[in-house]
């Protein structure tokens, strides 16, 4: 194997990281900031997705689009659209404590894919939406991948900077004062859903962000990207194992995560050539017994939530 | 279009898809009830259920009808074994890292199910089954099966629970768990029972699917939303609730086709669920509010 | 505990780097397939078949100088996620000088744009049949073997009313396939003057679709055009529908043409059901593939099985011709597949590697179809339709 290969594969994945980093950031305002248990991740990264799709993809009959416009205010479109959207559903479902806040927000993303699946006029139902915009598309294929990879960067770094000086802001402090004891931050007089909705709409217009990354860089969006496996389900195991509450925690879930996903197949490929196709279901297995052995071993994350003062009541807000 | 015509091609088809729903929404209720979290790998432990009984099916040539306890009871052992290697040790930690468990053992129990049957669809009868006619109604017997068999399920175990000293010691911690504890129950047990029950009847619903339509790798995960919409909607902790919360997610996805576009049958469960939500958030039987 | 963790991680990368040992100087193909995910119950065959090709090129001398040709198995899991993470393992790990596959199209969409078309390497997709992939800037590296869903929906509806269908309803499964075909198929069928009664998209894998079925028959018609996959929603569909008597006649596209539909259903249930599939060359190409793939233990009426083989075996050819000069596979693969040269026959390598090396042209012509690429890198297939007979499938007739 060729180190320019590997340099390919690492950058691959770095961009990959990237953009999931994104969608566990958004995650980490609303539940590790708020405690707001949004299971309808790739419902908002779907809206970020194809409203970028559709705000920078040439034309074509049959469908809403054909604006080419830049891809930065493709991407700027699709986290005011994921917060558009968020804003009514929060609006209505926030009022929801935990798991029904859950099971809201997955019907919630089911219905947003099936829209998408179906209504041609929009999205260009199942076939979906290709040719758009990348920055930085032009370049050679390292290059490409290393501008890309700089862009996605720099977007986590600044998401995790604002996103981070939020926690550590009166804000925070008042956020998890609301998720850790709604009666008492009542009692102090904030306004408790207006400042949940705060969380739930930031969070999910850094998830729309991720989508429009993601559509970039594959130059296309089709329903199958927005499968709750690998947009919701993933994110939540890469928060929760890096550390709930901690931003570096989510970003490092969601290096983990990816890496053991993308790697183990590497691993299992060393199988017996006639159990190759055997061997991608082994594959799952093996990603899943990781993921019991982490959570066996650092059930609280790899990077724990770090509080001042008093810790927060364990379990207090998922009984 | 007339009655019968509603009866047998709409409503029919939607109470056997509600039964199969029921059965697996009593285990996901008692397992939220009871232990507190959203057990994600319940679609594919129905799955295993329904792949253990073709197991017994194609080894011993008998009635699927036949292989349903031993699969049963395989998968109600299985189920126990699973909390005590995986989720029993994260109890005293947040439940969203059950949770999160719950998701990596559905995935586990998906790889072992296709490298041992692999991908292909199958069936334990091979051929179609035309229906008999009854007066106009047109029902089979896998059909009448699935109904009889959930509707003795359902009033064993409400006799169980509401008669029995060990169904009161799950109710009691259902309700109160702290004072559950306080009055001497035995914690340990009352979860092996809820596992024991849960995995029994979570392999009856994956049998059944199996029954009235294909067996296949990923029926399970499939069922998981409206198994968990029909929880929610009966109110949770509540097995009646699971019950009718599973007949109408199952009839109102059938009769669905009548007003919406095919397409948006799915979406259905969750319409119903998220205006239940927003007029009544204890379920239709006032469960318990988590 | 955190040692265990470390421990753990270090052993998964140790796995890895024992991996990436540099191996012999073998020729390797990538096979994406999705393996896990909506299709994975089709892709374990379409890999059988790839690796068919590859094996009896080994078995015929080899590739170039008689090295062996490797089919690297990756799994795109018919998401774009899955496809660009095998693809870019495929292509940057392995080496790969082609790739077959991705199976999905929204994963061929997305492995081309972001890891094949950049990185310059060829990519043969035997069943993405997304029209949107015929319009790829793709710097004509992006293939498929199966035709665009368009053509063999239209060529299944002008075959159906010349056999004297003229009111049929239409079911279909919610995705670019299904809506591609039946799209394709109402246009022209509503064109030679047929009537759809009904035309409906569903889910896949919902356990009931009797509701679906009786509002379909409501229309009136005794016709019903069922484009899904036989060993998996179709199947679910195509029992309901028989065993309520909700259609007299049932049509299928290539994706029904599924042995599992015989062995669950029975082939007595099955008297009125066509369904229309690729064809080979007066299918001299497709029996020679049959022959092949049962000795193999492989089952021929599987999905897509035939296009898969083709898409490797003509990943070979290319590379033989372009002499293993990845950048050159592009253009060979449309040299050995134009429709002009002497005819070679799936399973006919070494005469096709002597061919090649005395710099003849060679006409590929696959179990599939002609494989004769268009400008786009779409293949106009030939289609025939089928019947059931015996535990058969059976050619009726050629479709135009």
């Amino acid at each position: 194997m060729e180190l320019i290969g590997l340099l390919n594969y690492a950058l691959f994945m770095a961009i990959f990281i990237g953009i999931y980093a994104l969608l566990s950031l958004g995650l980490n305002i609303q539940w590790g900031g708020a405690g707001l248990f949004n299971a309808g991740i790739a419902g908002f990264f779907a809206v970020g997705a194809y409203t970028s799709a559709i705000l920078t993809s040439p034309a074509a009959d049959g469908r809403l689009g054909g604006y080419e416009m830049p891809f930065y205010v493709g991407w700027a479109g699709a986290m005011l659209a994921a917060a558009l959207i968020a804003w009514p559903i929060g609006k209505i479902c926030l009022r929801f404590r935990s798991d029904y806040l859950a099971i809201a927000t997955i019907g919630i993303a089911e219905i947003i894919r099936l829209v998408i699946k179906s209504e041609e006029a929009l999205t260009n139902s199942a076939r979906g939406i290709s040719s758009i915009e990348r920055p930085f598309g032009d370049l050679p294929y390292v290059s490409s991948q290393a501008a890309f990879l700089g862009i996605v960067l720099f977007l986590v770094i600044a998401a995790y900077f604002l996103v981070q000086r939020q926690f550590n802001a009166p804000w925070g402090r008042m956020m998890r004062a609301i998720r850790d004891n709604e009666l008492a931050a009542r009692a102090m007089g904030k306004n408790i859903e207006y400042r949940r909705l705060e969380a739930f709409i930031f969070g999910s217009a850094l998830m729309g962000l991720s989508g429009a990354v993601f559509a970039a860089f594959n130059r296309s969006i089709t329903p199958e990207a927005i499968d709750p496996m690998v947009a919701t389900f993933l994110v939540w195991i890469m928060l929760i194992l890096g550390g709930s509450g901690n931003n570096k925690g989510a970003i490092l879930g969601a290096v983990i995560v990816w890496v053991i996903w993308s790697v183990s197949e590497i691993a299992t490929d060393q199988l017996p050539h006639e159990y190759a196709v055997k061997a991608k279901y082994v594959r799952l297995f093996l990603i899943g017994l990781m993921l019991q052995l982490v959570l066996r071993f650092r059930p609280e994350g790899l990077l724990p939530e770090r509080t001042t003062g008093v810790t927060r009541p364990e379990d207090e807000k998922s009984q | 279009m007339d009655f019968m015509e509603l009866l047998n091609f709409y409503l029919m088809p939607g109470i056997v898809l509600g039964c199969i729903y029921a059965l697996g929404a009593i285990g996901v209720t008692l397992i939220f009830s009871i232990l507190r979290y959203a057990h994600l790998a319940h679609g594919d432990l129905a799955t295993l259920g329904a792949f253990l009984a073709l197991a017994i099916v194609s080894g011993f040539g008998v009635s699927p009808l036949a292989a349903l306890p031993v699969a049963m009871i395989g998968t109600a052992v299985i189920a126990v074994f699973i909390d005590k290697a995986f989720y029993n040790h994260l109890r005293e930690r947040p439940k969203i890292v059950t949770v999160m468990a719950s998701l990596g053992i559905a995935l586990m129990i998906r790889a072992v199910i296709q490298v041992v049957w692999g991908v292909d669809s199958e069936s334990y009868v091979r051929g179609i089954v035309r229906p008999e006619n009854y007066w106009g109604l047109r029902i089979r017997d896998r059909e009448i099966y699935t109904i009889a068999f959930m509707i003795a399920v359902v009033v064993a175990l409400q006799l169980f629970l509401g008669r029995s000293k060990w169904g009161k010691a799950m109710r009691a911690m259902s309700d109160n768990p702290d004072l559950a504890l306080l009055s001497g129950i035995d914690n340990r047990k009352v979860i092996i029972l809820t596992w024991l029950i849960a995995g029994g009847l979570c392999a009856s619903a994956g049998v059944f699917l199996g029954l009235n339509t294909e067996l296949k790798s990923m029926m399970g995960w499939h069922m998981l939303l409206p198994m968990f919409a029909a929880t929610i909607l009966g109110g949770v902790g509540r097995v009646d609730g699971a019950v009718l919360g599973g007949l109408i997610v199952g009839v109102a996805e059938e009769l669905s086709v009548l007003v919406l576009p095919s397409e948006y049958k799915t979406a259905t469960a969750f319409v119903i669920l998220l205006l239940m939500l927003l007029v009544r958030p204890t379920g239709l039987l006032r469960g318990k509010v988590l | 505990m955190k040692t265990k963790f470390i421990a753990l991680a270090g052993g998964l990368l140790a796995a890895t780097a024992l991996a990436s040992v540099p191996a012999k100087a073998d020729v390797k193909i990538g096979l994406l397939g999705g393996v896990s995910g909506a299709i994975s119950a089709m892709a374990p065959s379409m890999l059988e078949a790839s690796n068919l090709a590859i094996k009896q090129v080994n078995e015929q001398g080899g590739i170039l100088d008689g090295e062996t040709l490797e089919g690297v198995i990756g799994d795109s899991a018919c998401n774009p996620q899955g496809g660009t993470d095998a693809a870019t393992k495929a292509v940057n790990i392995e080496g790969v000088s082609v790739l077959v596959g991705p199976h999905c199209s929204g994963a061929v969409l997305a492995a081309s744009g972001s890891v094949s078309i950049p990185a310059g390497i060829t990519m043969i997709t035997p069943s993405g049949t997304s029209p949107e992939i015929t319009g790829l800037e793709d710097n004509d590296t992006v293939f498929r073997t199966v035709s665009s869903d368009d053509y063999q929906g239209r060529a299944l509806a002008r075959t159906l009313k010349d056999a004297g269908y003229e009111k049929v309803a239409v079911a279909y499964v919610n995705n670019d396939y299904g809506s591609g075909l039946a799209n394709a198929f109402k246009a022209e069928f509503e064109t030679l003057g047929g009537e759809i009664a009904g035309f409906a998209a569903h889910e896949a894998d919902k356990a009931s679709y009797r509701s679906n079925l009786a509002e379909l028959a409501d229309g009136g018609a005794d016709t019903l055009v069922l484009f899904d996959y036989g060993d998996g929603t179709g199947l679910t569909i195509l029992r309901q529908a028989l065993e309520n008597g909700f259609f007299e006649k049932f049509v299928g596209a290539d994706g029904m043409k599924s042995e599992a539909l015989i062995e669950e259903l029975g082939p007595e249930n099955l008297t009125n059901f066509v369904t229309s599939a690729p064809v080979g060359e007066k299918s001299d190409a497709l029996d020679a593939f049959n022959k092949a793939f049962q000795a193999d233990g492989g089952d021929p009426d599987a999905i897509f099985v035939t296009t898969s083989y083709d898409a490797a075996f003509l990943a070979a050819l290319a590379i033989e011709k372009a002499g293993g000069d990845k950048a050159g596979i592009a253009a060979a693969l449309r040299e050995v597949s134009n429709g002009e040269g002497e005819t070679i026959l799936p399973g006919e390598w070494a005469k096709a590697k002597k061919l090649i090396a005395a710099g003849t042209a060679i006409d590929y012509k696959g179990a599939a179809g002609d494989q004769n690429f268009d400008a786009a890198g779409d293949v106009p297939g030939i289609y025939a339709l089928f019947k059931v007979n015996g535990d058969q499938f059976e050619t009726m007739t050629e479709m135009k």
